[in-house]
């Protein structure tokens, strides 16, 4: 037990080291100052600019921001379903695969663009080297790089700066931030094992004298961007569970590094750029303390294991279903919450077989999406919640609620309302429908309580953009391909659109001077009174359904076991023990499992 | 007809007492106040009237669905559970009483406002002018009558009845009410500046005719009374964004509660129509939504009870953001009179000496200052114990700067600037 606590205090202890080191390094590049990387990188930029015809100090307004994001996007989203679609003909297809049904294309297409990765389909047999390296893998820079310019918009306009140009801002945020870390830690994978080949799956023999097929590919390169831009699709379907994709402890916490680094040190910038390095520290800490308590109840519930099995066994052990034996209870629960948290979606073990609690808690964290939150997407929400709070709290006191000298009005509170109203639209109703027509559509494994999660999940880890999958549906079918199309398009650009805008109106408003009545945002109590904005508006909207799923659940096991223990004879059957398929996930690589 | 209240000193009672404890506003009746409140509670279940407030009508509208269940259990597919429509009838009955009490709120706000404003109207002066009739003869009529174009006459020692334009004769005004000058402004007709004439100011010399230039009713006492009476009531930019707000949190609550139900059927447990309404709205923001109205009118109520002339709900709201109050020497709305608050007795004089000597300085003096040291001094028990008859009051001038009054038993008693006070001394 204290070898798994250890290995996550360690994790965090490095990710609050590295924070500040990396928002100051991040502020630098958006805030046009000089970095190391300078000389290097100054040429190859040029050359883009000159090539794509960008004058490069030209500032947009927030929708010209947004409308040249949503074109750009458009021309990538197109660019890629052509060549899914036409990978049978084109090179790097040692596996001779044809293209995938036209919706399942336009899925992982959208899914991809989107920054969201949900995967209903396993890597190894559906797309080309070329595809993956060519087509996923470079949505994957310009989704994260989409998702950042965002959120440094969404700053530059808090503290009243323009909000910069959109084709600069992408172009950084690849050639300046992704591009060069990514560069070190595919590195370091490589060191520890991840290969990077383009040679086709190799044949071997076994004692049995059977053949069998090994996949392999360009993964180290994948990997590390799947990480750091909390993208979350894997090269193979059973993503980072698979030991080519993290083979060890050292790869995986590289890797949990990767998924949290971008996200938390995102807070400090603004801390940087808004010259309130106290107020970032303050958000730091309260989102790190949320982050604490949902992997505390996740690692305490996976130590603690399945009461039912462990009754019915005699023993005490912690629940390993679904999990590597490589990483353990701990690793595994940390990862769970962080990939929620950050909207990545990798997974090191199966979400659906994590005990209630972490459903709760991966349920809990995509329904927030501020637990870090998505690339730069996340650190706009956080402010946003920042923003109603301010309202809230200055109405109370009689004061026109400021937040950094700007009033926050109307069209300000219009445009944080519609952020927080398609969430809860894109994951409700969908979920309400697939579970309206159980027979026709849902394609349930698990029936009851359970299944209630596994849908809502898969909803709203497409409206969160997170790309995880809970698994346990059968999801490549039309229905579910187009339903979550919807959820993802809606849950990522028209919130994207709201943030600019809002950013925009803020950065109009003429500054009103500080003074001894003015509320103070950067205080240990107006922070707490955020923390409780956030949970209330964050989870109240969802926690019927949180009831009707991982809540009932846990009630649920909880009743059989004291039945098993009494000997009565147990009524009801648990879901948890109705998956013998789960275990074999890991043995079959080609079996999906971010789905 | 402008008549702010204050026309003169001359002609109001001064108040007495400390500055502290002093209450313009006069007081407001609140007899059968919460008996009309109730009535108008249930006069306000109109649907008419409950459609202004979203978050209250979704409400309402959930206590029919609830009470329609209470009759039929069975009208929205049958339910299980013992005794349907007692549960059911429960919750219709704290649902109305939600709905009733909101109303109450707001009814007991409003009723509070129109006492209020009653009570403004009361102080209302009502002046006598002399209207000029198209014959040309005069007519005295009411201030309150006048319109738009009459034209009326004032003399010496009137009040000029309403905001006007002099169009006949030359005349000195007191403007002391309204701008704090309290030297006399010269109006004529033809310029600019020294045409318009503002209602409740006094003319001290000769005639004027004016021809009004507003409407009854259009007065800044008439616009606090709609105010109070939350008659005019604009919504305020912070209460617009908060409505915003509240209509948001009550859609998404809206959406989780339409989709709570198929849900919950797939996991056989299907939730009643009464427990969804009751879910509702315990998630929508009930209590903010129904007392959002009556907080804002409760605000104006509040704001004039301070004496502090709001003249719009933002204004209200600014009130609020004030953070320096930056006050012109004189101010616009001050009666522009220096008035005796307080002696100070200094070289072991008592107090009643010193109420009694300055009673005796200034019992000649009639300004508003000399007046209101009179005042203090026999309210601290002074009295005039010399013949006046044989006395003789010596007026102030810029020359001496003293005024005072000569004893018939030859004392001298001075008041005045500080140095000259020192060399009527130094003499004496």
């Amino acid at each position: 037990m204290l070898q798994g606590f250890f290995q996550i205090a360690l994790t965090l202890l490095i990710l609050v080291a590295i924070a500040p080191l990396f928002g100051r390094y991040i502020a630098r590049v958006f805030l046009g100052e000089k970095t190391l990387l300078e000389p290097i990188i100054m040429p190859v930029e040029g050359a883009i600019y000159a090539l794509a015809g960008i004058r490069a100090k030209e500032d947009m307004t927030g929708w010209q921001y947004a409308q040249a994001l949503l074109y750009t996007n458009l021309v990538m989203g197109i660019f890629g379903y052509l060549l899914i679609m036409f990978q049978g003909v084109l090179p790097l297809n040692p596996t001779k695969l044809n293209a995938p049904t036209w919706h399942l294309g336009l899925h992982t297409i959208i899914s991809f663009l989107t920054n969201t990765d949900q995967q209903h389909y396993s890597g190894e047999t559906t797309i080309s080297y070329l595809t993956q390296i060519a087509g996923l893998a470079f949505l994957m820079f310009t989704s994260a790089a989409t998702g950042l310019a965002v959120g440094i918009a969404f700053i530059r306009g808090l503290t009243g700066r323009p909000l910069g140009n959109y084709y600069v801002d992408l172009t950084r945020s690849i050639t300046r931030i992704l591009l060069p870390i990514s560069i070190i830690s595919a590195l370091l994978l490589l060191i520890l094992g991840v290969p990077q080949t383009f040679a086709p799956p190799a044949t071997v023999t076994t004692l049995e004298g059977a053949t069998q097929y090994i996949a392999r590919g360009p993964i180290a390169a994948f990997e590390s961007i799947k990480l750091l831009g909390e993208n979350g699709g894997g090269f193979f379907g059973v993503n980072s569970a698979h030991p080519f994709e993290n083979p060890n402890g050292g790869t995986n916490l590289i890797e949990t590094l990767a998924m949290l680094c971008i996200p938390a040190a995102l807070i400090y910038t603004y801390g940087v750029f808004a010259n309130n390095k106290k107020q970032a520290w303050l958000l730091f800490w309260m989102v790190f303390t949320i982050f604490i308590i949902l992997v505390g109840v996740t690692a305490i519930g996976e130590y603690q294991g399945n009461e039912i099995i462990n009754s019915i066994l005699g023993v005490e052990q912690s629940n390993l279903e679904g999990k590597e034996v490589r990483f353990g209870w701990a690793e595994t629960a940390l990862w769970a919450v962080a990939t929620t948290g950050t909207m990545c979606g990798a997974v090191n073990g199966m979400h659906d077989s994590l005990m209630p609690t972490g459903g709760f808690s991966t349920l809990f964290n995509l329904f927030l999406q501020i637990v870090w939150g998505g690339q730069g997407t996340g650190t706009a929400y956080l402010f946003i919640y920042l923003i109603l709070t301010v309202f809230l709290t200055g109405l109370m006191v009689g004061r026109t609620p400021e937040f950094l000298s700007r009033k926050i009005e109307k069209r300000e509170i219009v445009l944080a309302s519609v952020v927080l109203l398609v969430h809860p639209i894109f994951v409700l109703i969908p979920s309400a429908i697939a579970l309206a027509f159980p027979d026709t559509l849902a394609g349930i494994s698990n029936p009851g309580f359970h299944g209630v999660s596994q849908v809502v999940y898969e909803y709203t880890s497409a409206a969160a953009n997170n790309g995880s999958g809970f698994e346990g549906l059968d999801d490549n079918t039309l229905w579910w391909n187009l339903s979550t199309i919807v959820s993802l398009l809606g849950g990522r650009y028209i919130p994207i659109i709201a943030i600019l805008l809002l950013a925009d109106s803020m950065a109009q408003k003429q500054p009103v001077p500080e003074t001894a009545g003015t509320l103070r945002t950067d205080s240990l109590l107006f922070t707490g009174v955020t923390a409780g904005v956030i949970l209330i508006l964050g989870v109240l909207t969802f926690f019927p359904v949180l009831a009707l799923g991982p809540l009932a659940e846990a009630f649920q096991i909880n009743s059989s076991q004291q039945s098993v223990v009494s000997n009565q004879p147990v009524e009801l059957l648990i879901s948890k023990t109705q998956q013998p398929d789960k275990d074999l996930h890991l043995l079959q690589p080609n079996l999906k499992a971010n789905s | 007809m402008n008549s702010a209240n204050p026309a003169s000193p001359r002609s109001t009672p001064q108040p007495g007492g400390p500055r502290s404890s002093r209450k313009h506003t006069p007081k407001v009746n609140t007899q059968g106040l919460y008996q009309r409140a109730i009535k108008d509670a249930f006069v306000k279940l109109n649907p008419k009237q409950m459609s202004k407030n979203p978050v209250m009508f979704l409400v309402w509208v959930g206590t029919i669905i609830t009470f329609l269940v209470t009759i039929e259990p069975n009208l929205f597919g049958s339910t299980q559970g013992q005794n349907p429509r007692v549960f059911n009838g429960l919750i219709t009955l704290i649902l109305f009483s939600t709905v009733v009490f909101a109303n109450f709120a707001e009814a007991v706000a409003e009723g509070r406002g129109k006492a209020q404003a009653d009570a403004l109207r009361s102080t209302k002066s009502d002046t006598i002018a002399r209207k000029i009739l198209p014959d040309g003869a005069t007519a005295e009529v009411s201030s309150t009558t006048l319109h738009q174009g009459d034209q009326v006459k004032v003399i010496a020692g009137d009040i000029i009845p309403a905001d006007g334009e002099v169009i006949a004769g030359v005349a000195s005004v007191d403007e002391s009410a309204i701008t704090g000058e309290s030297a006399p402004v010269l109006k004529e007709t033809g310029s600019d500046v020294a045409s318009s004439v503002t209602g409740g100011t006094r003319i001290i010399s000769d005639e004027l005719t004016i021809r009004i230039t507003s409407d009854p009713g259009k007065g800044f006492i008439d616009r606090m009374i709609a105010l109070v009476e939350g008659a005019e009531r604009a919504k305020t930019p912070n209460e617009i964004a908060l409505t915003v707000l509240l209509a948001v949190l009550t859609l998404v609550f809206l959406f989780v509660i339409a989709t709570l139900s198929p849900i919950a059927n797939y996991v056989n447990s299907p939730v009643s129509v009464a427990v969804l309404i009751a879910l509702l709205v315990a998630l929508i923001p009930t209590s903010i939504g129904g007392l959002l109205s009556a907080i804002g009118i409760a605000c104006m109520d509040r704001v004039s009870q301070f004496n502090v002339i709001a003249t719009s709900g933002r204004a209200v709201e600014v009130c609020g953001d004030v953070n320096t109050l930056v006050l012109d020497k004189t101010g616009t709305i001050t009666l522009g009179n220096r008035l005796a608050e307080e002696f100070i007795p200094v070289n072991g004089h008592s107090m009643e000496d010193i109420a009694n000597v300055a009673l005796a300085a200034s019992v000649f003096d009639d300004t508003p200052e000399g007046k209101s040291i009179v005042r203090l001094a026999e309210k601290l028990g002074a009295s005039v114990d010399f013949d006046r008859t044989g006395a003789e009051g010596i007026e102030f001038s810029a020359k001496t700067r003293m005024s005072g009054t000569n004893l018939p038993n030859g004392r001298e008693v001075r008041k005045g600037a500080v140095d000259a006070i020192k060399g009527f001394v130094a003499i004496a």
